[in-house]
């Protein structure tokens, strides 16, 4: 069958119209919904992934804070024995006080120096170092003293000793103890 | 054969042109595609209408749990922090070294002959050891002798607790001085002594073992 000129110029009219409507379909209607579709989906997953993950986070922690317990129980415990307020405020009464209340009258104590620690674990401690010195003390009084220092004060920990005869006093000992601390930053 | 004319063929012919008209086809055609091309798009939106309908169900589970989700992170960080934090402070105290037994100890092997004037003791560097330096003087007939069996005692008492022990004379000196020992006239030595002990275990200790207490002195 042979095309007239004007049926020629229809088809090619069609033809075009064709191409028009696939590409007004594909990119206006169909492509969009896809997108849109796809999108949505991925986000579905992203969100159920989510969950499921989620899911096993709280379950995980609850058996964390099961196991945790003791660890939450000793940190509290530590964290307790740093009191409110500066260390130098409350630290020195606190030694002369156990030391008064271990037979050993006179003591003094002053804070040598104080520094963070390198540990990312203890980035809310301070580590203080301090000088006590315990003019009169006799030798077994000292050792009672600083067992009993020892036992009550964990995070307490005697770095230097030195002991001498008092030389007005031979009975008695002279006792200087550089002890460092693990303190909680205020 | 009967003769047959045909006076509408132009009509005719001018019929079947218009219905082969290819605008016309194409028309129809182009309709025909664009309702199947409809059908299959209002297939698709209804599809995406489910996948909104189960997206939004998604969502509001997810905003539902997210707020006990967060905190429960929060809880986790902040407990795994806590965990942590009393794992070293427990390695640090159960590491510390305790002096109220080294105290007793040598207060234990020192003889009525042998009196100590000074004690210095340190703990070295990144818990490496202990150096003591102990200063003293011994009085006997033979008060070198005196400070020998000093220098022995610590070394075996020591020797029982710690690893690595050390004791070594720095200065061991007669001295012109006599000390009277129950009514007896003896010679006198004054020694310095150095001691030096490892105390620390060469492994990090377990957190959850129970830490170390110094044993107090007896009366």
């Amino acid at each position: 069958m042979k095309l007239t000129k004007d049926q020629l110029q229809k088809v090619i009219l069609s033809g075009i119209g064709f191409v028009v409507l696939v590409y007004v379909y594909f990119t206006f209607f169909l492509g969009p919904l896809n997108k849109s579709r796809d999108s949505m989906l991925a986000t579905i997953n992203d969100l159920q992934t989510k969950i499921g993950a989620s899911k096993n986070e709280m379950h995980n922690a609850i058996t964390l804070e099961g196991q945790a317990a003791a660890a939450t129980n000793r940190f509290a415990g530590l964290k307790a024995l740093s009191p409110e307020g500066a260390p130098i405020a409350w630290f020195p009464p606190r030694i002369k006080a156990f030391f008064a209340k271990q037979n050993i009258e006179k003591s003094s104590t002053r804070l040598d120096n104080s520094s963070a620690f390198k540990q990312s674990e203890l980035s809310a401690w301070m580590k203080n170092t301090w000088q006590i010195d315990l003019p009169q003390a006799d030798f077994e009084t000292l050792g009672k003293a600083v067992a009993q220092l020892e036992n009550t004060e964990p995070l307490l920990s005697i770095t230097r000793v030195n002991i001498k005869l008092a030389a007005e006093d031979p009975q008695f000992q002279q006792a200087a103890l550089s002890a460092s601390t693990i303190m909680v930053k205020r | 054969m009967a003769l047959h004319l045909n006076l509408l063929h132009e009509e005719i012919s001018e019929h079947r042109q218009r219905q082969r008209d290819p605008l016309k086809i194409g028309m129809i055609a182009l309709g025909i595609f664009g309702a199947l091309m409809f059908g299959y798009y209002m297939w698709n939106a209804y599809q995406t209408l489910g996948i909104k309908g189960r997206l939004t169900t998604a969502q509001h589970d997810w905003e539902k749990i997210e707020p006990a989700v967060v905190a429960a992170q929060k809880r986790a960080d902040e407990l795994n922090g806590i965990i942590g934090t009393t794992k070293v402070l427990d390695g640090m105290i159960d590491t510390r070294f305790y002096w109220a037994p080294f105290l007793e100890t040598l207060a234990r092997c020192v003889a009525p002959n042998a009196q100590l004037t000074s004690l210095d003791g340190l703990v070295l560097d990144d818990n490496k050891g202990i150096s003591v330096t102990v200063e003293g003087v011994a009085a006997g007939r033979e008060p070198r002798a005196a400070a020998e069996e000093l220098r022995q005692l610590l070394l075996e008492q020591i020797g029982q607790d710690h690893k690595d022990v050390k004791v070594e004379f720095k200065t061991l000196e007669d001295l012109d001085t006599i000390a009277n020992l129950g009514g007896a006239n003896m010679a006198m030595a004054r020694y310095v002594l150095n001691v030096a002990f490892n105390p620390f275990p060469a492994a990090k200790p377990d957190a959850s073992a129970a830490p170390r207490t110094a044993k107090e002195k007896p009366e």
